[in-house]
């Protein structure tokens, strides 16, 4: 066992050195296609081998590990300092010298150095490791045709690929370790890891945007690990170890170990972009697609809301609970009724993450058996779900130029593939069966025995979520000419598509027997009671298998129907009688013109435009976090 | 077992009273009108006369939407008679919604994109309305599920009066009746020509009438749960909210969504909530 | 559905008042509806020109089958007084098959729903046949 967590962590280290200092181009793509096969396979193979307990890791190298992770994280602050120091940013610098400072009183003076065995497994991590793995593997095989492209469409002389897949490897690696670590300073360091690797890869096409948005993502962030420092330091105190486990065991006894918690979860918040952080994600959005896919939505931002669900245990029950509750229902409400507003596809997205992110956080808060059950689902199913949207938005952007929502429209008669995945991925977000819907219909369960603002913003926020997205689905939809070009797409880009679009569908329908295998044993009381395939409790009951079969054969007796459709008779549209001949909907106009048929969604700009929203937005958050913070003293 | 023969109960049942209600709805606005109306079974004839059209489309979405529509709308009535869980049946009545939002959206046509951002204001506006409701019948009952609701001994509309008449708002929304049928009108109205439904014909409107007399029975199967005590006064309580419906129909204009949307989350929302907070503090 | 083509809307007016309380077509379950793909029956009243011939043709072309025509009017029938006019191309058969001619000018409501209930006979045959 531990030879798998040495290739989890330690082989995406190296590979990405080899593709690095390898320049060529055949062994990149054997490098990440065998390092994805490999994390995959040992993922499952973990998996399989079940839940184990803290674990010693032994010295590297002749070198105790300790002391190496110690040495690494000041040479990491160092780094980010030095980042601080060339683009002239007063934050970051600030931040990264607070957390030195900090940090080496806290290892030099305050640490007691007993050994803490570094490594565990318990069903939340082996959960999280699959999900870096598999859809990670995924997403860096999509990366290469992508990039490729990429690179293509700036004209770039000098391929910066290289630089490119040894920051998403390491990050892989440094994910794979945050979720396994046992010990809250490897935990820590990991945690940097990742903003580090998220800085370089947000500014990796070294415009001008990109490396604005980069420096706002890195003093994000680092005010993000001074608040981990800072929760670490306050935590120690009261609870004498590095030891997670311990730490959880021992539970909230007071107001120090609380506000320490405080700090770790406002560390998560910045790191899940929780509002009023939410401004880096979305300046994010200007790095490739890849990045996207895998540092914004599926994986590092969950590291966020990771941590808070780790050290929800701690607080279960108090008044910290029920701030990071609302804090959460928050985001999800505010970055819901951002995302109305939107018309660009990534930012989209982006505020969908947030808000599903802000979702998991307030069930994290509300710390009820079901409301943790209801945040590893949705940590499960949104993770695939929104990989799969983000990579459909890279493929489409390079297949038109552009990545607003209304030059998508019709895109199914061009690109039939891609926009049928694409709308497969907005519809298994936001419908039953499938497991988001699943995610967020125990979370609204849950939020009925907390209090009821959380309530009234989740039923607000679901009902937003859904207006967005059904409209970027219903405008995809369009037809094919019957004459048209084929659409051709390179294999390595249809494999993670379509992979990822199966699993959303095949997990969706195996998730009782994944709450039974996994989730159950983790959460102790279980909530759920599996019957006839469906989820069932006193609460209420999902009927997962019933309803995908049901629904499944209706939908295929549809498909059916409709693909029938050619032997109906075909009429344009309805325009008043004044149809031009072309027969879709242009209709002759003034002058005997023919106007073409044009359209654009509505996006309620009176009410959710996002220049004036935001700053209220922010307010709100800002306060709601002091009150957590403060309530927790 | 019982619960698979009320299951095809529900299943054929609620077409048929759908299309009575619809058939009594036009008799009753008619009366209001001082005029005499259709025969009762006026819906019948006009879906059987739909089934016998020409089948005619735009695109084969169109095709597609309308059957999942139906098939959504009748799965959630079908689960809703199995005594299932209340946020589910409304999450699967939200697929057929979605579905008819996206099938007028692939159509070129003025009047049904306009139409199809229309409803989805009108989904903005009534979803959190009815998941505060199902959030009350929890506070009430302590489940989701409806057989919980049985085991009550007073009817729930003494203890949810306010979330009653906020359930008024999304019953109205969903009736499609004025002032909220801006999206598209029920029978004999016109709004931006049908909006939603313009570029639907012959078997496919067919179709999603059908589908629309299944969520008229849902969401006033949902009305008759408070009041599930005694049949005589769920009836006369099913009535009497209709008869309402009829009224503000007739009487009231139709209003741009704006209105609608302030109108129903402030004060339907309102309402729900102070509700709730009764409820909470009981 | 109702399709004015060149009236002078006295015809229209007419056809509106049927569905006042008054007369009532209803009764027999019509209602009037705006766009073709909803309609069984299409009611025209005024005289065809060259220019909305284009837009007649094309309104019934989207009516699905089985579908009744009545021209209303003596304009709908056969120009009326404007036959000789330059612009006029004449009564509504001239450009689409005509079920039913209610003369009149105007029309009155009785006759028209005289005409419309003979229309919805004749639309019932055609049902049969298909």
């Amino acid at each position: 066992m531990s030879n798998l967590l040495v290739l989890l962590i330690l082989l995406p280290a190296a590979a990405a050195l080899v593709c690095y200092f390898v320049r060529s181009m055949a062994v990149r793509k054997l490098t990440v296609l065998a390092t994805g096969g490999i994390l995959t396979l040992s993922a499952l193979g973990l998996l399989a081998q079940g839940t184990f307990a803290p674990t010693e890791v032994g010295s590297f190298l002749g070198i105790g590990s300790d002391f190496l992770i110690a040495v690494l994280d000041f040479v990491l602050l160092g780094v980010i300092y030095f980042y601080g120091y060339k683009h002239k940013s007063l934050l970051i610098q600030g931040f990264t010298l607070a957390q030195v400072v900090l940090l080496a009183w806290f290892e030099l003076v305050m640490v007691g150095h007993e050994a803490v065995p570094a490594m565990m497994g318990d069903q939340l991590s082996l959960i999280m490791v699959l999900v870096i793995s598999i859809i990670g593997s995924l997403i860096c095989i999509f990366a290469l045709p992508y990039m490729k492209e990429h690179e293509e469409h700036l004209h770039l002389k000098k391929t910066r690929q290289p630089r490119f897949f040894f920051f998403i490897l390491i990050f892989l690696g440094a994910m794979n370790g945050l979720v396994l670590s046992n010990n809250i300073l490897w935990m820590y360091f990991f945690f940097e890891v990742t903003t580090l690797c998220s800085f370089m890869l947000i500014g990796h096409d070294a415009t001008e945007i990109a490396a604005k948005n980069a420096v706002r993502a890195l003093w994000m962030n680092a005010l993000g690990g001074l608040a981990f420092v800072v929760g670490m330091m306050l935590v120690y105190t009261q609870a004498g170890t590095l030891n997670i486990s311990a730490i959880l065991a021992l539970g909230s006894t007071s107001a120090v170990m609380l506000t320490g918690l405080a700090f770790l979860c406002l560390a998560g918040f910045t790191k899940a972009a929780q509002v009023p952080f939410q401004s880096w994600l979305l300046g994010a959005m200007v790095a490739p697609t890849p990045v996207s896919a895998l540092l914004h939505s599926s994986t590092m931002v969950k590291a966020g809301v990771f941590v808070v669900l780790r050290f929800a245990p701690a607080f279960a029950g108090t008044f910290l609970s029920t701030g990071v509750a609302v804090c959460g229902a928050f985001t999800f409400l505010a970055c819901a009724a951002l995302g109305i507003g939107q018309s660009n596809g990534k930012k989209i997205l982006a505020y969908s993450t947030v808000a599903n992110l802000g979702l998991i956080i307030c069930c994290a808060g509300i710390n009820t058996p079901l409301a943790l059950t209801a945040a590893i689902i949705l940590i499960l199913f949104h993770a695939i779900s929104k990989s799969l949207l983000f990579l459909c938005v890279g493929t489409i952007e390079q297949a038109i130029g552009s990545r607003d929502i209304e030059d998508m429209r019709g895109l199914y008669g061009t690109n039939p593939r891609t926009a049928l995945i694409t709308i497969i991925g907005i519809l298994t977000m936001m419908l039953p069966p499938f497991g988001v819907l699943l995610g967020k219909w125990m979370a609204m369960e849950a939020s009925a025995d907390s209090n009821i603002f959380i309530v009234v913003m989740l039923a607000l926020g679901s009902a937003m979520m859904v207006v967005y997205l059904a409209r970027w689905a219903g405008s995809m939809m369009g037809t094919s000419e019957p004459g048209a070009k084929a659409e051709s797409q390179p294999m390595l880009t249809r494999l993670p598509l379509m992979a990822l679009c199966l699993g959303s569908v095949v997990l969706s329908v195996a998730s009782p027997w994944i709450y039974n295998s996994l989730l159950a044993p983790w959460i102790g009381s279980a909530p759920f009671v599996v019957g006839f395939g469906s989820l069932e409790s006193a609460h209420g009951t999902f009927v997962v298998v019933p309803l995908f079969l049901v629904l499944g054969l209706g939908l295929l007796y549809a498909v059916k129907a409709a693909s029938g459709y050619r032997r109906v008779k075909i009429v344009p549209p309805y325009v008043s009688g004044a149809n031009s001949a072309s027969g879709d909907g242009t209709y002759v106009g003034p002058m005997n013109g023919d106007v073409p048929f044009s359209t654009g969604n509505l996006y309620l700009g009176e009410m959710f435009a996002e220049p004036k929203l935001t700053p209220i937005f922010n307010a709100l958050a800002v306060a709601l976090i002091v009150l957590m913070l403060g309530g927790a003293l | 077992m019982e619960t698979l023969i009320s299951v095809i109960i529900g299943l054929v049942a609620a077409p048929l009273l759908g299309g009575l209600i619809a058939g009594l709805d036009r008799r009753l606005t008619a009366w209001f009108q001082s005029r005499q109306g259709p025969p009762i079974m006026q819906a019948f004839y006009d879906v059987g006369k739909l089934f016998g059209k020409e089948k005619m489309v735009v695109n084969q979405w169109q095709i597609l939407c309308a059957w999942v529509y139906l098939i959504a709308a009748a799965v959630s009535v079908a689960l809703f008679f199995a005594q299932g869980d209340l946020l589910l049946v409304f999450f699967v009545q939200a697929i057929g919604a979605v579905f008819l939002v996206m099938g007028a959206m692939s159509v070129k046509s003025p009047f049904s994109q306009v139409g199809a951002q229309r409803e989805l204001i009108q989904i903005l506006a009534y979803e959190p309305i009815l998941i505060l409701v199902f959030v009350g019948f929890y506070m009430v009952t302590g489940s989701f599920s409806i057989h919980a609701v049985w085991a009550q001994d007073t009817p729930l509309l003494a203890k949810m009066p306010l979330l009653y008449l906020a359930l008024g708002y999304a019953l109205t929304i969903k009736l499609r009746k004025s002032p909220f049928d801006f999206s598209t009108s029920h029978h004999g109205h016109q709004e931006l020509v049908k909006g939603v439904l313009t570029e639907y014909s012959g078997p496919y409107l067919g179709l999603i009438e059908i589908a629309h007399w299944y969520e008229t029975i849902l969401v006033l199967s949902l009305c008759a749960l408070f009041w599930h005590t005694n049949v005589a006064w769920m009836a006369l309580l099913l009535v009497a909210t209709y008869m309402l419906e009829i009224l503000v129909d007739n009487t009231m204009a139709r209003m741009t969504w704006r209105w609608m949307l302030k109108r129903v989350w402030l004060l339907g929302m309102g309402m729900s909530v102070v509700n709730l907070i009764w409820l909470y503090a009981g | 559905m109702h399709f004015d083509c060149g009236s002078c809307n006295g015809c229209d007016i007419e056809v509106l008042a049927c569905l006042t309380p008054l007369y009532d077509v209803e009764r027999f379950g019509i209602i009037n509806v705006g766009n073709p793909k909803h309609a069984d029956v299409l009611l025209v009243t005024g005289t065809v020109n060259h220019r909305n011939k284009k837009v007649l043709k094309n309104i019934y072309d989207q009516m699905p089958e089985p579908k009744a025509v009545i021209a209303i009017g003596a304009c709908g029938n056969t120009g009326g007084i404007f036959r000789e006019a330059y612009n006029v191309v004449g009564g509504v058969d001239k450009v689409i098959p005509v079920d039913v001619y209610v003369p009149g000018c105007p029309a009155k409501p009785e006759a028209i729903i005289d005409g419309v209930v003979a229309g919805l006979a004749k639309f019932a045959q055609k049902v049969e046949e298909a």
